[in-house]
């Protein structure tokens, strides 16, 4: 399988000013201010072939979302590089992100005040789709992820379930060749994440991109990803299979306990929250 | 083939509708918007010229009579709104300062174009539904008004607006460091009510003031438009214009070009 993503020595250090609590400290602020550097993505080297799922995984801080923003030209490397499928994303070439799409769990991407159909009639322009192509497309992914009776209520009156399938389809409409999720079920119920996953994982096999998925419910990685990534403060820790992960992580234990993917990831955030 | 040109105007073309459909979503805001905003505001300007007039015991000031001062009050209004951007620099500045513009950034196109499209569509929407008020009044009051001339005033005020939208471009493009730049919209419109002749004609000014604010690019927003069909200005002031505006142009867009560029690179994808 070819490489599609591929970076090295990737880093990325954001300034944060820091203020002390309290009003005299806010006016100290306002003429002198203390700024503080946290690494969220250190020199990180991987590389990852077509046609993947690959799950991302690690605490709240790690730097999942840091490495995925990256990843699809939103933010720039203090150090190091990247290409994915051959560009170097943080140049935003127009080539590049015809190929990609990236969906925010915790963002819309469509439009707030027209429909969903309206988002797609206009995503269709700009990604130079045939807009009778563009439409039966979605009505075909609408038909999968059951939400044809939404496509013309305006976004901000769907549900949150409803929003999320309306947002999946809108990553997707251009086919792309890499797919970025960051938390694509959160604050879902169980019957639609239950969907949502079914769907990806129907998707990824008829189409075949390359997806990187984050997620802070195990279930989704567990049944989708086809490779884990574990990061921990900025630093990939694993990459390998999730079957390997839990074998590796049971052989480090006594002979008399047995854990399940969830147990050892529950068990590795519980250890990162101690050391932080 | 499709060329990237075509491409590019359907593209555009789609934002701008874009414009026009999420506003026309909020029918009454748009009424008040596109309607009685202007109404009022060419109410108070007229009444301050009437106040003017009478209370100076005078026919004319500066070689011109009430009438011409009212159809510059009235269309000045008209065509300030038109000059004017708050909405959509107000939501330029948002998109960055709370992580929106990554839905803008990761897709082919540019923020720059984006906004600029949709400010476009909006204002020429806008521009046809408003434009009831100062026909009307100037049919009924018989103001002094060229109306052959307003083709080319129209074109010169919507070429102004490639300006307005660079500048709006650069105050937003400022967020990525400093996040809140409300206030920057606000004093930049405050000191744009003045230069661009909306608060009076700008030839009522003493020199040398007087010539270096109408040789400005920001006179074309008001004064030159509007001196022009109420007879104030002839055409020479506002090829004059058209020029200062391309140099500003130029100026304003190198600046937001290195802003830009400079920004995304501390951006730090907010929010998410």
């Amino acid at each position: 399988m070819a490489i599609v993503i591929e970076t090295k020595d990737l880093t990325r250090v954001y300034k944060t000013y820091q203020k002390p609590e309290g009003f005299l400290n806010s006016l100290r602020g306002f003429v002198n201010r203390k700024y503080d550097s946290k690494t969220a993505l250190n020199k990180t080297t991987l590389q990852i072939e077509s046609g993947q799922i690959i799950g991302l995984v690690g605490a709240n801080g790690a730097g999942k979302t840091t490495l995925l923003k990256m990843l699809s030209g939103l933010v720039t490397p203090t150090s190091g590089d990247a290409l994915v499928l051959g560009y170097r994303p943080w140049e935003r070439k127009n080539e590049f992100l015809r190929q990609i799409s990236i969906l925010l769990g915790q963002k819309n991407q469509l439009w707030w005040d027209i429909s969903p159909m309206d988002s797609y009639a206009l995503l269709a322009r700009i990604y130079d789709l045939d807009p009778s192509a563009a439409r039966k497309r979605v009505e075909y992914l609408a038909s999968m992820l059951q939400c044809t009776h939404v496509l013309h209520t305006q976004l901000r009156r769907l549900s949150l379930g409803e929003r999320m399938k309306m947002e999946i389809i809108g990553a997707l409409l251009h086919e792309p060749r890499v797919l970025f999720l960051d938390e694509p079920t959160i604050g879902l119920d169980i019957v639609a994440q239950q969907t949502i996953r079914e769907f990806l994982e129907q998707y990824v096999k008829e189409k075949g991109p390359t997806v990187i998925l984050t997620s802070h419910y195990m279930d989704d990685i567990a049944k989708l990803a086809h490779k884990l990534l574990l990061i921990s403060k900025g630093s990939i820790v694993y990459q390998g299979t999730v079957p390997d992960f839990v074998a590796k992580a049971n052989t480090e234990l006594a002979e008399s306990e047995e854990v399940d993917f969830e147990d050892v990831i529950r068990r590795f955030l519980e250890t990162e929250s101690r050391v932080r | 083939m499709k060329t990237s040109f075509v491409v590019f105007l359907r593209r555009n073309l789609a934002f701008a509708k874009l414009a026009i459909v999420s506003n026309l979503e909020y029918r009454l805001n748009y009424f008040v918007d596109a309607v009685l905003q202007p109404t009022i505001t060419t109410g108070i300007e007229m009444l301050l010229w009437f106040a003017v007039f009478a209370g100076a015991a005078t026919t004319e000031i500066a070689g011109f009579g009430r009438e011409y001062y009212l159809s510059y009050a009235l269309w000045g209004a008209f065509f300030a709104r038109i000059c004017t951007s708050w909405m959509y620099e107000s939501r330029m500045i948002q998109e960055i300062d709370t992580g929106s513009i990554n839905s803008l950034l990761t897709r082919p196109m540019s923020y720059y174009e984006y906004y600029f499209s949709q400010l476009m569509g909006y204002k020429l929407i806008t521009t046809l539904v408003s434009m009831l008020v100062p026909v009307i009044v100037i049919l009924i009051f018989d103001l002094p008004t060229h109306f052959k001339r307003l083709p080319l005033a129209f074109a010169l005020e919507f070429y102004y607006l490639i300006l307005v939208h660079s500048i709006s471009f650069v105050v937003a493009s400022s967020a990525f460091y400093l996040n809140k730049v409300h206030s920057f919209t606000g004093a930049k419109n405050l000191a744009l009510w003045f230069f661009t002749g909306e608060l009076f004609p700008l030839d009522l000014i003493p020199e040398p003031l007087r010539s270096t604010l109408i040789a400005l690019p920001f006179s074309a927003g008001v004064y030159v438009p509007v001196g022009y069909i109420t007879g104030r200005l002839e055409v020479s002031s506002v090829w004059q214009s058209f020029i200062s505006i391309t140099i500003a142009i130029v100026i304003v867009n190198s600046i937001g070009a290195v802003i830009w560029r400079k920004g995304l690179k501390v951006y730090a994808g907010t929010g998410a």
